[in-house]
């Protein structure tokens, strides 16, 4: 049975004190058992300026069971599987305690993104490049954060789609309507 | 007079409960005893309207010792600086009890009982109480202090010392939460829910139920028992045992005391598993609960001899204890 007061009680906590830290943790449903959780890249790293989404899954023996976190952004990583985004982290296997949380879990993987173990690696491959060729590393990590991890902000999307040659009140509406998403309201300009 | 041939006053109304066992006599043929105890003692409400019979103590009572001299009483009234017993009320008014209220059979101060009143707070009549009204206790704020009986007011002020620790531990507790379901643990909904879970060996907070339902909770592939379930959530020490308590503590040695306690009251319920004999227990001397065969006798440690030079014994829970297990 999942203790449900107590994951209310974590997303209150992450509501009051979520400026510091920049973790947030949102539920997906109504249903408390899936979440979002939002981690800012560390600075300092090739994830900085990024925003990385982590999806979770409360399992049935929440807190006695450690939640199922995977994120949702891509991430270049030698502990996060850059294909399924699957974290390779302790705490969220056999090192779990029920005295951590959401957040402190969150937290963990942010230090995990600064603090990269390639001995015990997720994906070979990015591991692998981190030991041998760490510069071309740090510079695909860095573009995977440009590409995926970052939202630019209204205005950038606008501009991009108006020297595109659309009319700016036509941009506007579409990506209104298409709720932000700069390719989906491409494809409704093209189409009409 | 011996009391078996008095006649018993509950008896004669068919109302006594003792029966056989009763010492007065159930034959109605033997006198009654028409004595009012109440005056004897020097305080009978009834006055002249009292169904017994208003006479003087004889002579062939015990202790305490009597005396017809109301001075006496004065005396050793005057010489308890701390009584405010009135004694106006039962033996000032001398046309309730006549003539004989100048030959009080007087009891020794300790026997008068307290004002009720005042031992349940205050006696709202004050200096006008017929009864004695005790001493004020420092600690529960009631005049419960017999100003006579020593050994009663030592228990009483032990009582309530201990009483007062109690509260003021349940006062400090208040305000802790357990670090697994996050709440105050002593705010939880069912009395059952609202006790802490000890561990040995660090200080860390958790509710009992918590903290027993992650020490048995199936290992998630990998976890080893050991290190991870029956280590603290929080420290990760690793303790052996829970110990269940109302209250939190502010010192070890309230800590140990928590532990001791707990482990006294285990040790005097029997081992299921032992089964006076009849089972093994998997804890062996290490058990907490009690080994005893059906004649009462006590399970024998047995002592493990270690293969070592010495040949000294040693017990697995000692040598266990050794180990710096982490």
């Amino acid at each position: 049975m999942i203790d449900f007061s107590r994951i209310q009680k974590e997303l209150q906590d992450c509501g009051r004190d979520n400026d510091s830290s920049g973790i947030r943790v949102s539920p997906k449903a109504d249903d408390l058992t899936r979440l979002t959780g939002t981690i800012p890249g560390p600075i300092g790293t090739p994830y900085e300026g990024g925003t990385f989404q982590i999806d979770i899954t409360m399992p049935e023996g929440y807190p006695f069971e450690p939640p199922k976190m995977q994120f949702s952004t891509k991430v270049w990583h030698p502990n996060i599987s850059s294909q399924s985004g699957a974290i390779c982290l302790d705490i969220l296997k056999d090192q779990w305690s029920p005295a951590l949380t959401l957040k402190t879990a969150l937290v963990s993987i942010q230090a995990l993104l600064s603090a990269p173990e390639p001995k015990d690696p997720q994906d070979a491959v990015v591991a692998e490049q981190y030991m041998k060729n760490y510069q071309v590393f740090v510079s695909t990590a860095r573009y995977w954060t440009e590409s995926f991890a970052k939202k630019s902000s209204l205005e950038e999307k606008v501009k991009k789609l108006v020297e595109m040659g659309f009319g700016e009140a036509q941009v506007r509406s579409a990506i209104e309507s298409s709720g932000g998403d700069e390719n989906l309201a491409l494809e409704k300009l093209c189409s009409g | 007079m011996s009391s078996d041939r008095i006649l018993c006053k509950f008896f004669v109304h068919g109302s006594c409960l003792k029966g056989d066992n009763c010492g007065f006599s159930h034959d109605s043929k033997d006198p009654p005893n028409n004595v009012c105890t109440f005056y004897q003692k020097g305080m009978c409400f009834y006055g002249s309207r009292c169904r017994y019979d208003h006479v003087r103590a004889s002579s062939d009572l015990p202790t305490p010792p009597l005396t017809s001299d109301s001075e006496s009483l004065d005396r050793s009234l005057s010489t308890a600086p701390s009584m405010s017993f009135q004694r106006q009320g039962y033996d000032g008014d001398g046309n309730n009890h006549g003539d004989k209220s100048s030959s009080v059979y007087c009891v020794h101060p300790r026997e008068y009982p307290l004002c009720s009143f005042a031992a349940a707070g205050d006696c709202p009549r004050g200096n006008q109480c017929p009864h004695m009204h005790g001493d004020l206790c420092a600690t529960c704020g009631k005049k419960c202090l017999h100003p006579f009986r020593p050994e009663e007011r030592e228990e009483h002020t032990k009582e309530c010392e201990k009483k007062q620790k109690h509260i003021e531990a349940l006062k400090q507790s208040q305000d802790i939460e357990c670090s697994v379901c996050l709440d105050r643990i002593l705010s939880k909904a069912t009395p059952g829910e609202r006790k802490f879970g000890l561990l040995t060996e660090c200080d860390h907070p958790f509710c009992i139920q918590c903290i027993r339902n992650w020490r048995s909770s199936a290992p998630v592939s990998g976890m080893d028992v050991n290190s991870t379930l029956r280590a603290c959530p929080i420290c990760r020490k690793l303790s052996y045992f829970v110990v269940p308590s109302v209250v939190w503590y502010s010192t070890p040695e309230e800590k140990k005391e928590i532990i001791d306690i707990y482990k006294a009251k285990l040790r005097s319920i029997d081992c299921k598993h032992f089964n006076f004999g009849n089972g093994s227990c998997p804890f062996g001397a290490s058990c907490f609960y009690k080994h005893a065969y059906p004649d009462g006798h006590l399970e024998e440690v047995v002592l493990r001899h270690l293969g070592s030079q010495e040949g000294d014994s040693i017990r697995l829970s000692e040598l266990l204890g050794g180990l710096q297990i982490f």
